[in-house]
């Protein structure tokens, strides 16, 4: 039944299904993964490293990428139909800026993402975005933002979440482990990124990429002795932890 | 005829009568000389053939009654084939006793007489230290026409497919007219999770996951839940499976839903309950260094795509 109504987008199933739309959450899958956190004072995003070819420059296949000074984004999916996403939204960064002399607002920049996306599920002869987004940044309120954003144009706050492959086993370690306590200070709130990345990330911290943005700050990307260290510190903890468990239950 | 908005001419329905209609469809059906003989070279080119790359030569009987066996492992697809590389190839050492050429459609390869080591195909090894322990990792896409035995009838005019030579296709030619009834065969393959028909959302679905669907004389517990009606099982693996049903064999398929159907580690990992199962315990020897192995498969596997970020 969904082979007759899912070549169009601008068609509806009888069940109510727009199936290209779903069909764009399948190519959100493919992209690898990223973790988004929302700290008390810092916001996080870790992506999996995709892995690059050896005559590939690495510097141009990024997962993370700036909006505006105080906005960043990584995406999940389609790498040319985040490009266009990307662009459009640093256009709108600066004519915002431009227009009423002020920087836009975490959750305006996202509505703007979604909106572009939604559109896209209504025009004929027109595609889906295929990509899902997690918008981190800081209001001029001095408060942390996390947004997600995905092909059907829709956006929800998070306190932290996740995109792209294996989401679903990333998403189930923040629900457990996402506490005031994880969150308590910035360095935590890294650990705990790092340690969400890592239920799925399978080579260790050479496949991991973290950027953080603290409040009245710009955004800061790890280098790959930082992410390392990060790594080596989580993965000590994790052994110490288990050996008090191991001690207990002894 | 009439012709459509997008200017597209169509024939339009005649209340006067098909007669005329069915003649000039009966015309075009007639096969010309030129079009039996482009459909022999299409189905020459479509011949499964089992050979000994060793000795260049063919086969003379199914592979399964040249190395009769007690257990037979199939795995298809690159996930399935990585998995028996990693954790159950380096258990032992592994003799190739035959490799099925084959063709079809789906092949990226226009060369069908001199396939290259590298083009994915059908293997068959068996273990040196016990013989009876036949394995097949078959790579390649297998034609539901190159799947069963497809004998002609070499005296019937009407038939216009007529074909001096039997084409003997996989099954025939790996388990023969009277295969062995108390060997065990385990298949391994992987299908995307978009296949998978369930009442639950997809999004609470934990991919990769593991069913199994076994015939009527498989006694063991499986490794994993059974697949649930209404799901199917397609291509070589079902033709496997229903073939070992029809004789009677006891033969197991453990079909890994997934959805990353390129040669991915996570994937392939998920079928590591299937190496608790009574066929394949008894070959596992080393897990650790099986995960390392599997890691650098992947590493040399690994093809770059910039489509996808």
């Amino acid at each position: 039944m969904a082979s007759q109504y899912d070549r169009a987008i601008t068609v509806f199933s009888p069940d109510g299904h727009l199936f290209q739309v779903e069909y764009a959450q399948e190519a959100v899958q493919k992209g690898s993964t990223v973790v988004g956190i929302r700290g008390t004072d810092i916001v996080v995003l870790g992506v999996e490293k995709k892995s690059v070819g050896k005559l590939q420059d690495e510097r141009t296949v990024r997962k993370i990428c700036a909006l505006d000074d105080h906005v960043c984004m990584a995406f999940a999916g389609l790498t040319a139909d985040a490009r266009v996403v990307i662009s459009r939204a640093r256009v709108e960064c600066q004519s915002h800026k431009l227009t009423v002399e002020d920087p836009v607002t975490v959750e305006y920049i996202t509505r703007f993402i979604a909106t572009l996306k939604q559109k896209y599920t209504q025009s004929n002869g027109r595609r889906p975005f295929g990509i899902s987004a997690l918008i981190v940044g800081f209001d001029d309120d001095g408060i942390p933002r996390l947004y997600q954003t995905d092909p059907s144009g829709t956006y929800h706050a998070w306190k932290a979440n996740a995109i792209g492959r294996s989401a679903k086993t990333v998403q189930e370690f923040l629900e457990k482990n996402y506490t005031e306590d994880a969150i308590a200070n910035d360095s935590e709130a890294i650990k705990l990124a790092i340690r969400a990345l890592l239920e799925v990330v399978q080579s260790g911290g050479k496949n991991i990429e973290l950027a953080i943005i603290r409040r009245n700050q710009p955004l800061k990307m790890f280098s790959a002795k930082e992410i390392e260290l990060q790594v080596n510190e989580t993965g000590k903890e994790k052994e110490e932890a288990e050996k008090k468990k191991s001690k207990k239950t002894a | 005829m009439a012709a459509t908005f997008f200017g597209e001419v169509v024939r339009t329905p005649c209340r006067a009568g098909t007669e005329d209609e069915e003649e000039e469809e009966e015309e075009g059906r007639r096969e010309t000389p030129e079009d039996g003989e482009v459909r022999q070279q299409l189905a020459r080119k479509r011949e499964v053939r089992l050979l000994r790359r060793q000795t260049k030569t063919t086969l003379e009987v199914s592979l399964l009654e040249k190395y009769p066996c007690s257990k037979f492992i199939i795995a298809i697809g690159n996930n399935a084939v990585a998995f028996l590389s990693s954790f159950i190839m380096n258990s032992g050492v592994w003799e190739e006793v035959g490799c099925a050429k084959l063709w079809n459609e789906w092949c990226r390869t226009v060369d069908t007489t001199h396939l290259s080591p590298t083009e994915a195909f059908c293997v068959f090894y068996h273990l040196k230290s016990n013989p009876s322990v036949v394995l097949c990792q078959c790579s390649c896409y297998v034609a539901e026409d190159q799947q069963y035995q497809w004998l002609e009838k070499p005296h019937n005019p009407d038939n216009h497919t007529q074909s001096n030579s039997c084409q003997v296709f996989w099954l025939q030619m790996v388990f023969g007219s009277c295969p062995r009834k108390n060997m065990q065969v385990t298949i391994l393959t992987c299908r995307h999770v978009t296949d998978y028909k369930t009442s639950e959302s997809t999004s609470s679905l934990h991919t990769p996951f593991l069913k199994a669907l076994k015939t009527q004389n498989f006694r063991e517990p499986p490794c994993c839940s059974l697949l649930e009606q209404p799901n199917i099982v397609h291509d070589l693996p079902a033709a496997v499976l229903s073939y070992c049903q029809v004789w009677k064999i006891s033969a197991i398929l453990y079909l890994c839903y997934t959805d990353v159907m390129k040669l991915d580690l996570i994937t392939v990992e998920a079928f590591k309950p299937v190496l608790s199962s009574r066929s394949l315990k008894s070959l596992v020897k080393n897990i650790p260094q099986s995960t390392e192995i599997l890691k650098k498969l992947m590493t040399t596997n690994e093809i770059q795509s910039n489509i996808y970020t």
